[in-house]
């Protein structure tokens, strides 16, 4: 397996029913889709629920991929629509349980974060979920405007409007902390 | 201050997140049994045709059944106005109805915002053409052609629904609205073929009204069934 084949090439393949076409997708798309995810979930198990059950989407639908189309927006539609229907899933379940005393510590239990992901988490976190997404797609991904408009039903105006206010968020929040931490600084 | 922020998303694109082999190996093991070559969607433009064609159908028929009088009694450049729009409103609705059953589709406007057009265009369109502003049995009048287009909209939409079942709405609301709005326009179609009715209040408030209720009921249909 030629590891520089286009993704769109192996979903093609995958289609007309070759699996080390679909394995090398999922190993290849996971990890980005995992973190798109993760912004999400509750927890890390809460994440690999929901990517396992993304793919299974994907494979009951994958007729529905236009040969010559971009993939990702394909994708990340697909899980986009996971992500929602499992939030309302957890919200409903979480309604009819009962609080536990105490809860565990579900970040003691993951794997440790990279520094990486714990920056992209924090800068990311005061975005709204829509501000946040088209971020994720866009720098992280490495999607095209077009492309993130495809995956969020939206027009490409309404995604450069939604980056320009993620990034004027972004950047009065980093002001605001750059000028908290001078003045701590600058106590004695 | 851009550029650190940049950087930021750029290291974190470049650091890919570990995930778990087994949980990869697992989910590979999951799609094995089932996995075989797949029928594609038919392209979008014979999806939109079938759509389409299914619309003048359904429109064709229903006026058949109530008579042809509307179109009898309008004059050349009404005719070509009146069903040139509905021609391309019900194409721009067709493909609009598929790219909402096929994922990752381009999208310029809300299925809401396609709705609204439609019906300030095609309430210009009928301003433009009609003088007569009488208003006789105006509620009663308009609500037998507003529910002979409803009615004609249902066998159009359930049809529409069965070409594309084989799709995937992902946003049910919004495919419904589509679906509704494309039948809506079937039955509107139906209204001016058989309705002889040229008031222009009657045509631009009740006959416009048909897409709108339908695109309506579409939305509604789709919300009960994606809940």
């Amino acid at each position: 397996m030629d590891v520089d084949e286009k993704l769109e090439t192996l979903m093609a393949r995958y289609q007309a029913g070759d699996f080390t076409a679909a394995r090398c997708l999922i190993d290849r798309v996971s990890p980005q889709l995992h973190r798109f995810l993760d912004a999400y979930s509750a927890t890390r198990a809460d994440t690999d629920d929901t990517l396992q059950e993304t793919w299974l989407r994907i494979h009951r639908v994958r007729h529905t991929y236009r040969p010559g189309e971009p993939l990702l927006p394909w994708i990340y539609a697909i899980a986009r629509r996971v992500r929602v229907d499992h939030y309302r899933k957890s919200m409903r379940a979480t309604v009819r349980e009962l609080p536990l005393e105490e809860l565990p510590d579900a970040t003691a239990a993951a794997p440790a974060v990279l520094g990486h992901a714990e920056d992209l988490e924090q800068l990311l976190a005061p975005l709204s979920a829509s501000q946040r997404e088209v971020l994720e797609m866009l720098k992280v991904a490495g999607m095209s405007l077009e492309e993130v408009a495809r995956a969020t039903s939206c027009s490409v105006g309404s995604v450069k409007q939604k980056v320009h206010r993620a990034y004027e968020t972004l950047r009065r929040t980093m002001s605001a902390r750059e000028l908290k931490n001078d003045q701590s600084g600058a106590l004695p | 201050m851009d550029r650190e922020i940049d950087d930021i998303l750029q290291s974190a694109a470049g650091s890919p997140r570990e995930v778990p082999a087994q949980l990869l190996e697992r989910i590979a093991n999951s799609i094995a049994p089932s996995l075989r070559p797949v029928r594609l969607l038919p392209p979008t433009w014979v999806l939109s045709s079938a759509l389409g064609l299914i619309g003048a159908a359904v429109a064709l028929i229903g006026a058949a059944r109530a008579g042809f009088q509307g179109f009898e009694a309008l004059d050349f450049l009404s005719r070509v106005l009146i069903l040139g729009a509905l021609a391309v409103f019900t194409w721009a609705a067709a493909r609009r109805a598929v790219n909402e059953w096929t994922p990752g589709s381009p999208r310029r406007l809300s299925t809401r915002g396609l709705v609204a057009a439609f019906s300030v265009a095609l309430a210009v369109v009928f301003a433009l053409l009609f003088d007569d502003y009488r208003t006789e049995n105006f509620v009663s009048a308009g609500l037998t052609c507003l529910s002979t287009g409803v009615l004609h909209a249902i066998p159009a939409a359930l049809i529409g629904w069965w070409v594309l079942r084989r799709g995937c709405a992902l946003d049910s609301v919004s495919a419904g609205s589509a679906v509704g709005a494309l039948a809506g326009l079937a039955g509107l179609a139906v209204l001016e073929l058989h309705c002889a009715n040229f008031e222009a209040v009657h045509v631009l408030v009740w006959h416009t009204l048909v897409v709108p209720v339908s695109a309506g009921f579409g939305a509604l249909t789709g919300w009960a069934l994606g809940k």
